[in-house]
């Protein structure tokens, strides 16, 4: 491997901006780090240039650990924004900078410039100062200039920012071209995702500090697994569905009967559908559709970009009796967004405030277990409060999805006529009381699969301690701490507790399922946690962790109902001021829901 | 000369080239022109015993020698304190920053006062100097000293734009291609700087001939070893031998000329070379 990541992480003042990152950078290939502005991409690359220290992990070039060398020792180009070339110096020397600190020979010193002015494409400009040059030729001089020292690995901080399109497009190509020619081991990292596109082997996603994915471009477009990576790259509409054993519901309308086969019967539960404005299709009614409708709908705008036509259609719930939810989480909640090709638009023209038939040749599912949230409370009023929560309309905002308001029915009557078990969907959320346990055994019980029990002053945490009654609760757990983890800047931390008088034979065991819990939670999920092992009761030493510092959260995996209530019941009663989350698979149930998560469907126009 | 062919939105060229000629001529010119013309009453010999007079000759020696050794000192010093006002973050940097200026508002003579007071044998450092054979107040030393305090701000204040302009990112790409710290200051940061630090060293300098308020307090005034020209034309002036004293003016004036237009070419031939180079 030419890079290898460690595990990094790096703090300033106290906030994470880069969090628990490890990647692997093969030999010779071209990684674009893609993120938004404060997404720690350029933290990260400086920290694998050794401009930046880490606080925690470790970097690796070639095989080698650079975690403590400094940059001078290193040996990496690095290219910035700003190009960064030394104004009082002219391209030879700038480009001679690193073999003159060297002391390489004047003649080895000249062939090697003219090679590199070869290679960019700036042959004869050795004479010039920097400023006679126009932007995209300074930017070729710091390239060359960073090659001059033959360095391991050339890293680019968003090397093309400055420019204006044409330029950015032309040096693009030449980069690409340089990058192939040395098969010199890149990383560059860029807001822009047509930029990540047009050049990398394989692109890693960041957001708030963490990497999200990696995988080569056509690959993440077309089967992200979170939802940050499906509205990054590219437009997406993220709906709402509903996975039954029959397939993939909007509403009452199922999309796909063939996707029964694909499923192993489990129960039906919400999902998060991606849906790429160019597979959506458009008709005049529905019968005229090609592909599988799931709606009716309003042109409400259309942008005319060239080849392509952009329009917003607003879906009507009504029409169909689809209860489409956009999880947008606002008020244009059920609006998507569809591309058209100037093709499609002929043969079916449309205006302003036309009804249209919505079909959609391909869906997405991604694997996320949180889907939506739902705010439960007494009446309607104080579940409109408990959705005004602070961190769970963050929580929500992230997650791109929608904060539902239900009044609960009386406990004594467990399933109320309009509370359907197939209605309790994604996570349940409660306000913190001392008979919160009731409560969430009662949703469980019923459906729910998340319950997150919310105090008034919680606010978005520093630390996530995850923990699990028993393995067989592990994969839900860990599925649910990932996705959540990806929308929160927290560190992540699972607890293994055993007795206190456990044996000594019996110690080892527990060591292994920390390291299980680890790498599992590493592989499946991309997701690194410390681990720590603890002794005693495990509500206590639960308790005693959240009270150890203010800004956590508890997620908790059950996989029993009854040892929610005897193991962890007193952790619900006193009075907290963390988010704490349980997660509840029924054992057995567990093992077929991992399959929804590299569930794709994939449907013909036909 | 931008201005002839691009007029700014601002209009009236004119009428500001009028005026900056008018305020020219009769603040800076027609007084240095009577200064000359005060002079030219005089015979030539006696000119010339005047200018030559032994103590005066000293009195040159001692005047330029402490300005230049002083805008010197302050050039170091200056790089350092804004080096330190523009790279670090700490408590008290605003408060630092408005400082550097309090030479420039004091009056001369009070900070000669001032310095006065802390170097003479009885002040507090003064005391601690002594203890090392180290006098300060009413030597040489304590003349350099005063202009040093005179020119601080310029030297700050001409360099602190400078380096803020030098961009972090020009060290760390100096860094990745192998250059230790040392190697970077003297190729990146210094070249980038050193125009504006002569402008500095040129203008602490021109204040440090012209000191006089602060240097007449720390200075003694013995003739011969710490008379400064400024305090001599001084002396002159109460003798009423104005003649004397626009002499001895006319004499600082040429000097002072001389070496500024010759900062001022060197500077213009640096960067001439600079460009040539580009060529």
């Amino acid at each position: 491997m030419s890079i290898t990541l460690d595990q990094v992480t790096k703090r300033y003042e106290g906030s994470t901006v880069v969090n628990d990152v490890s990647l692997e950078v093969g030999e010779g290939e071209f990684f674009v780090l893609l993120g938004p502005s404060g997404s720690g991409k350029s933290t990260l690359l400086r920290a694998i240039a050794g401009l930046t220290g880490v606080d925690h992990g470790r970097i690796a070039l070639h095989n080698q650990d650079v975690t403590h060398l400094s940059a001078r020792e290193r040996g990496v180009g690095l290219v910035f924004q700003n190009y960064a070339l030394f104004r009082h110096m002219t391209v030879a020397d700038n480009i001679e900078f690193a073999l003159r600190v060297r002391r390489m020979r004047r003649a080895e010193r000249i062939a090697r410039r003219k090679e590199l002015l070869r290679l960019v494409a700036l042959e004869g400009m050795d004479d010039r100062l920097p400023t006679q040059l126009s932007g995209g030729q300074q930017q070729r001089v710091a390239v060359a200039r960073a090659l001059a020292h033959k360095p391991q690995v050339l890293l680019l901080d968003e090397p093309f920012g400055a420019l204006d399109a044409k330029i950015r497009e032309e040096l693009r190509r030449t980069i690409r071209q340089v990058q192939r020619e040395l098969k010199i081991t890149t990383v560059l990292v860029t807001h822009d995702q047509e930029e990540a596109f047009a050049l990398a082997d394989r692109i890693g996603v960041m957001n708030l500090g963490r990497l999200l994915e990696t995988g080569r471009p056509d690959e993440l477009y077309a089967r992200p697994a979170t939802r940050f990576v499906a509205t990054f790259l590219g437009a997406a509409n993220l709906l709402l569905a509903r996975q039954t054993p029959q397939g993939i519901h909007f509403g009452a309308m199922p999309v796909n009967a063939r996707l029964a086969e694909r499923l192993d019967g489990g129960r039906s539960h919400e999902v998060v559908a991606v849906l790429r404005p160019e597979e959506i299709e458009l008709a005049p009614t529905r019968d005229t559709l090609k592909t599988n409708y799931i709606a009716q709908g309003v042109v409400e705008e259309t942008i005319f970009t060239g080849a392509l036509e952009r329009m917003r259609v607003r879906l009507d719930h009504g029409s169909t009796g689809a209860q489409l939810a956009a999880t947008d989480g606002n008020a244009g909640a059920s609006i998507i967004e569809v591309t058209r090709t100037q093709h499609e638009h002929r043969t079916f023209p449309v205006s302003l405030g036309q009804a249209v038939a919505i079909g959609v040749r391909r869906i997405h599912v991604l694997p996320t277990p949180l889907s939506s949230y739902t705010a439960w409370a007494p009446d309607a009023a104080a579940a409109a409060r408990l959705a005004e929560h602070p961190f769970l309309a963050e929580l929500a905002a992230r997650m791109k999805t929608r904060i539902a308001c239900r009044p609960e029915p009386a406990l004594d009557n467990p399933i109320d006529s309009d509370v359907q078990l197939d209605n309790i969907s994604g996570v349940a959320v409660i306000e913190a009381h001392p008979e919160a346990i009731d409560r969430i055994e009662w949703l469980l019980h019923n459906g729910a699969g998340e319950v997150m029990v919310l105090p008034p002053l919680a606010g978005a945490p520093h630390r996530v301690l995850i923990h699990w009654a028993d393995d067989s609760a592990r994969r839900s757990t860990l599925a649910v701490a990932a996705s959540l983890l990806r929308h929160v800047t927290a560190e992540a931390v699972y607890l293994g507790i055993l007795p206190q008088n456990v044996s000594d034979t019996q110690r080892p065991m527990g060591v292994r399922s920390l390291l299980d819990a680890r790498s599992e939670a590493q592989a499946v999920h991309g997701l690194d946690m410390r681990t720590e092992l603890r002794f005693g009761v495990a509500a206590e030493e639960l308790r005693r962790q959240l009270e150890d510092a203010p800004e956590q959260m508890l997620i908790l995996g059950i996989s029993d109902l009854d040892a929610l209530h005897e193991g962890y019941g007193p952790l619900f009663a006193g009075a907290t001021r963390h988010a704490m989350m349980v997660v509840y698979r029924p054992a057995g149930e567990a093992a077929g829901q991992q399959l929804i998560g590299e569930e794709r469907l994939a449907m013909s126009e036909s | 000369m931008n201005a002839v062919r691009a007029p700014s939105i601002l209009p009236g060229f004119g009428m500001t080239l009028g005026f900056s000629t008018f305020f020219l001529c009769a603040i800076v010119l027609i007084p240095l022109a009577a200064l000359v013309m005060r002079t030219a009453t005089m015979g030539w010999e006696e000119f010339l015993a005047i200018v030559l007079d032994e103590r005066a000759v000293a009195s040159y020696r001692l005047s330029f020698g402490a300005a230049l050794l002083a805008a010197f000192i302050n050039s170091v010093f200056g790089f350092v304190v804004a080096w330190t006002l523009v790279r670090y973050e700490f408590p008290g940097r605003k408060l630092i920053d408005a400082f550097i200026d309090m030479p420039f508002a004091l009056p001369t003579a009070v900070s000669g006062i001032a310095l006065t007071a802390v170097f003479a044998e009885n002040g507090p450092l003064g005391q601690l100097l002594a203890a090392y054979g180290i006098r300060v107040a009413y030597t040489w030393v304590g003349i350099v000293v005063a202009l040093t305090l005179i020119g601080l701000p310029f030297v700050v204040r001409s360099v602190q734009p400078a380096l803020l302009e030098v961009q972090r990112d020009l060290e760390d790409a100096a860094e990745t291609l192998g250059a230790g710290r040392f190697y970077t200051f003297r190729r990146i940061i210094l070249p980038t700087v050193l125009p504006a630090l002569l402008t500095g060293f040129t203008m602490a300098f021109a204040r440090g001939v012209g000191e006089y308020g602060s240097v007449i307090f720390i200075a003694g005034n013995l003739p011969f070893e710490t008379e400064i020209t400024p305090l001599l034309i001084v002396i002159k002036l109460e003798e009423f031998d104005y003649a004397g004293a626009a002499a001895l003016g006319f004499i600082m004036l040429v000097i002072s000329f001389v070496m500024l237009l010759s900062i001022n070419l060197l500077q213009a031939w640096g960067r001439r070379r600079m460009v040539a180079a580009g060529r």
